[in-house]
């Protein structure tokens, strides 16, 4: 028979698939805790993966660096989802045999489609600033923790601060929506649907299709034929940057635009073109921007100890100090789990229960005050709004919330709905 | 199936076609019978189960458009969109009039079947890159419509949550249950395609394959079977997506777009086009390699690199190693696996007496 | 008179016929590489992003002015496509469409990947001498990256349409694009040609990875504009430097429309399927697309 030298290095390379599959899943040493984290480096989204999951490592690393939580050191396998459902579900399943006491969702579509495993498993996840809205509701989404504003919280807000920004009053006037053309992006719909009826202004919905990379005649439309009187800015990925710069080239002012938090880092004003593009762009965090925090500093610090620089990626604060939140959340989680299992290795109920246990979680002032109770997942769903001046972003408001009692209203009305549903 | 032929002598058309060509296969049959069945759930861990559970899905898959593209010569780059039209014809009819798995499956199947039928028409008229970019808008058309339209997707979030197959009131949940489940559908499809493709079908679409004109002048009705052959394969695409709706509890289009188009031609291509076993070879390979990939770096890649850069590194060595295998194959391997496993048989056949 | 906003009208068909032209210039890279070797490469998108990531390194990293770094990217794809051409392509001349087709989307995979690593995942800019400042021409607002990117686009597009009518080598690549055997019997050195073609898809993604580049900025999903160039040249005709013109102007206009008019009524998204949907229409009737030549079967 004709040999082909393809023949052995196919042979040989499947072998050593066989070896990596068969590898055994490291099993856990003793005094290590594991988090699954999925994050996006390579997919639509990478913009704000490659700097956000670095900011969770590092904050994790610092705390390993203190000899970790009660002498429990932590462990987050890092694993890339591309945005997509099927390799987080597989990459899930993994966690949860390594013996994961949560995981780290990344993604509102890998959201939804874990949730009902998380329910299943009793394990806890979160989601900060993105997912389902209505998992904000503790009560019908035991699993699911937004820890930070959801989408709802966030449109709410913006209208807000648009209608602040507008004299006080929103009647009459004209409010473009532009939004990612994906669930992430319709989720704030019917929250704007039902202000704009309270508030009497006008909503017009523009959709980006994914991946984002063509705005052009959106942004057309906004500033040329619709010309609204404010814009609230959903999209992320490549899309932000190029909005900002489409909606400067048409001579629409920034300072009509807000925002929401995955538009809002400074990757995206880069990728605009830089901040003398953007001047006056107005944008949405939940974590603070800027690394004027102690545990930006702390984290330096511990670089400098090290004899290694700093990541590039702290210094697109905004995504970053958003991963160092995040990990910050789940340590606290752990730290109160740890007091419910006096000392042993939590279990994943522990540790949900630990989220619901966050009080006045401040984080040196990253953050806003963030109370987590069985009942509310979201932490109160807090936003500032950061305004972008001269070289960097300049706070504009306090730490706020928009309607809050329209939006905690849908949100259970939702939930309720989503229950009754799936029973 | 290491096993000679020697002694075997056919004496008639219908024992050359016959499913088990050589009465050792019957034996092979029941042997991996009993390593799926028994073995596989035994050992495998709960990780690798959900690896085998996709393995089993993406099988049914690859089959469906080799089908289409291995045996008849159509080029589709919207497998993809088939599969969502499955998922979501089954998800509205659980959720809204709650219909049994072993029902929602085939009309999963079916309106694939009948869109692929739509989206196949102009395979009359135009093949070749031309059809491969027609059914790329198929691929578009699908998704948008099923992301805009509130009455298909079942609400703004474009996802539908579906209760677990049910059995006798025995649920399917633990990736241990739906295994069983998923590998009933597996071998239904490659039994079904089997018997089909040495059919008159099959061969039709072989003849149409190899050179359509010359097939239509020996009396091929090419227009009918072009288009069997697009409904066939919506068909198991269909099925697939209801399958992965399925496992996954929830459709959403998100998990059916170009890319899984892509990954599913790159498995027919890898494994072997025009042949079940090389369609099997490649849902395999093309569903292991990211995984694998990703442990071997994340448990060995430390030793070459800083644990950071491997973090950095695997996403996209991932896409390297993909992309990279399908050159290599297409390069150096144009049969793919396929080839690969009859070359290994072949040297066992007359081993230890090769000559 | 149909009561339309005509102002609104005639900014979107402006802009439509100014990204077309962008678009003609991507699709001038399939154009040129089928007619010479019957192949599609469906990693074009890939190579415009490749490009202008070369780009962008050479002005980040080594701090080159704009037009050194696009001369780089420039010489940068020709070795990288001569180089590819050898490797990868050579070896499937001759097999079936899908294999051509697989290598170049596991190629498109390949570069995604190693551009990612090699330059990271964040957006970079290409700084190109264009003032951000809004055109006004008559009643019209249009962004002057557009206008530079359309005429550099069209000058292109007439250099490769004379070369191809005229010039010694572009009839001789015609010729082999025409019938490799005969071209070989008329003592025409198919391989050089072959590998010229892929050199001269390399020069034009080359410009396009700086002209988009500088416009979309370089990350690896300014791959996907290759997704939209796939209606353009099928529509124009595969083998036609005036079809991928034309239906690059067409698809750019139908696109800004449906964009404009189509999107407020259904809820967005249109401008990615619409094009797709002219372009079956426009095969049910001529298979081969507007100007393609039309081929002749023999069994």
């Amino acid at each position: 028979m004709r040999e082909r030298p393809a023949t052995y290095i196919a042979l040989s390379l499947g072998l050593l698939l066989g070896l990596a599959v068969a590898a055994p899943a490291q099993a856990a040493d003793k005094g290590t805790i594991i988090i699954g984290m999925q994050c996006d480096r390579t997919g639509p989204t990478q913009v704000v993966g490659t700097a956000l999951c670095p900011g969770t490592h590092d904050y994790i690393d610092l705390i390993n660096s203190r000899g970790g939580i009660d002498g429990w050191k932590l462990d987050v396998p890092e694993v890339d989802n591309q945005y997509q459902v099927p390799p987080s579900i597989a990459e899930y399943e993994q966690a949860k045999q390594q013996g994961a006491v949560g995981v780290m969702i990344y993604g509102t579509p890998i959201t939804a489609a874990l949730n009902s495993r998380l329910e299943q498993d009793h394990i806890p996840g979160t989601s900060p600033g993105f997912g389902i809205a209505a998992s904000a509701d503790g009560k019908y989404y035991p699993y699911l923790f937004p820890i930070a504003a959801n989408y709802w919280s966030q449109a709410a807000a913006a209208v807000q601060f648009a209608k602040q920004q507008l004299g006080g009053s929103l009647k009459g006037k004209k409010i473009a929506y532009i939004f990612y053309d994906n669930p992430a992006g319709h989720e704030p719909l019917p929250i704007l649907d039902e202000l704009s009826k309270t508030e009497g202004f006008q909503l017009q919905n523009f959709a980006v299709p994914p991946p984002g990379v063509d705005v052009s005649s959106q942004v057309l439309a906004i500033a040329q034929q619709y010309r609204p009187d404010f814009v609230i800015d959903h999209t992320f990925g490549k899309s932000p940057a190029l909005i900002i710069k489409g909606l400067q080239q048409n001579g629409y002012p920034l300072n009509k635009v807000v925002a929401m938090v995955w538009a809002s880092g400074e990757a995206d004003i880069l990728g605009a073109g830089g901040w003398n593009v953007a001047q006056g762009y107005y944008t949405m965090q939940f974590a603070g921007a800027g690394q004027d925090y102690p545990v930006i500093k702390q984290i330096k610090a511990m670089y400098k100890k090290e004899g290694k620089s700093p990541p590039d990626a702290l210094n697109s604060t905004v995504y970053y100090n958003r991963g160092v939140f995040q990990g910050a959340v789940w340590v606290a989680a752990i730290r109160n789990a740890l007091k419910l299992s006096h000392g042993k290795k939590p279990t994943p109920t522990d540790v949900a229960k630990g989220f619901e246990m966050i009080k006045d979680f401040k984080l040196g002032g990253m953050v806003p005050p963030i109370t987590i109770s069985a009942a509310d997942h979201e932490g109160g769903g807090w936003v500032r709004i950061f305004q972008v001046k001269g070289d960097g972003f300049v706070a504009k408001t306090p730490w706020f919330r928009g309607f809050r009692k329209v939006v905690v209203d849908l949100e259970a009305k939702t939930a309720q709905q989503m229950a009754s549903k799936a029973n | 199936m290491f096993h000679s032929e020697t002694g075997v002598f056919k004496t008639s058309y219908a024992a050359d076609m016959a499913l088990y060509p050589l009465p050792v296969a019957r034996y092979a049959v029941i042997a991996l019978a009993i390593v799926f069945l028994f073995i596989v759930p035994l050992v495998f861990s709960p990780y690798l189960m959900t690896l085998m559970n996709l393995v089993l899905i993406a099988v049914v898959g690859a089959i469906g458009l080799d089908i289409l593209v291995g045996y008849t010569g159509q080029i589709s780059i919207g497998h993809g969109a088939f599969m969502s039209v499955g998922a979501y014809t089954a998800a509205n009819l659980i959720v809204r009039t709650g219909l049994p798995f072993w029902l929602a499956i085939p009309a999963g199947g079916a309106m694939a079947a009948l869109i692929g039928i739509v989206i196949g028409i102009p395979s009359l008229r135009i093949k070749g890159i031309y059809l491969a970019v027609a059914t790329l808008a198929a691929q578009f058309v699908i998704e948008w419509m099923i992301n805009h339209i509130t009455w298909i997707s079942g609400g703004i979030e474009a996802s539908i949550q579906v209760p677990p197959p049910s059995i006798f009131g025995f649920k399917l949940v633990t990736a241990y249950r739906l295994y069983f489940f998923l590998l009933f559908f597996a071998a239904l499809a490659i039994v079904a395609t089997l018997n089909w493709m040495r059919s008159r079908i099959g061969r039709a679409f072989i003849a149409i394959r190899d050179q359509d004109i010359a097939a239509e002048i020996i009396g091929i009705n090419i227009f009918k079977y072009k288009l069997y052959a697009f409904a066939i394969s919506s068909f198991y695409a269909g099925v697939t997506g209801v399958l992965y709706t399925y496992y996954y509890g929830i459709a959403n289009y998100e998990q059916f777009g170009i890319d899984v188009s892509i990954n599913y031609l790159a498995m027919i291509l890898i494994g072997g086009l025009g042949s079940i076993l090389g369609a099997i070879f490649g849902a395999t390979f093309i569903t292991i390699l990211p995984e694998a990939a990703r442990q071997f770096l994340t448990h060995y890649g430390g030793m070459i690199m800083s644990q950071d850069a491997v973090t950095n590194v695997v996403p996209n060595l991932q896409l390297v190693l993909f992309g990279g295998l399908i050159i290599f194959f297409l390069v150096a391997e144009p049969e793919g696996l396929n080839r690969l496993w009859r070359s290994i048989r072949n040297y066992f056949r007359v081993w230890p007496f090769s000559y | 008179m149909l009561d339309l906003p005509w102002r609104f009208v005639a900014i979107l068909f402006a802009n439509g016929v100014l990204v077309g032209s962008m678009y003609a210039l991507i699709a001038l890279g399939f154009v040129l590489i089928y007619k010479a070797t019957d192949a599609i490469n469906f990693a074009q998108g890939e190579f415009v992003m490749f490009a202008g990531f070369l780009a962008a390194g050479a002005t980040h990293e080594a701090g080159f002015p704009w037009w050194i770094s696009a001369l780089l990217s420039v010489a940068g794809m020709i070795v990288f496509a001569f180089g590819l051409e050898r490797i990868v392509l050579r070896p499937l001349i001759g097999r079936p469409v899908l294999a051509v087709i697989m290598a170049t989307l596991g190629l498109g995979f390949v570069l995604r990947g190693v551009a990612t690593m090699a330059f990271g995942g964040g957006t970079q800019t290409i700084p190109l001498p264009v003032s951000n400042a809004p055109v006004f021409i008559g009643p019209l607002i249009l962004p002057p990256i557009e206008l530079v990117g359309a005429g550099v686009s069209l000058a292109f597009l007439g250099v490769f349409g004379w070369f191809f009518l005229k010039s010694r080598v572009g009839v001789a690549m015609r010729a082999v694009a025409d019938s490799q055997q005969v071209a070989m019997a008329m003592g025409i050195n198919v391989r050089r040609y072959f590998a010229l073609a892929w050199a001269m898809a390399g020069v034009v993604s080359a410009l396009g990875g700086v002209l988009w580049g500088g416009m979309l900025g370089v990350d690896n999903q300014l791959a996907l504009v290759g997704l939209k160039v796939f209606p353009v040249m099928i529509l124009g005709g595969l083998d036609s430097i005036v079809g991928a013109v034309v239906g690059g102007i067409i698809v750019g206009v139908v696109e800004s429309l449906s964009a404009g008019f189509l999107d407020p009524l259904v809820g967005g998204g249109t401008k990615d399927f619409v094009p797709y949907l002219l372009m079956i229409a426009v095969l049910m009737v001529r298979p081969e697309g507007i100007f393609g030549r039309r081929r002749i079967e023999r069994i």
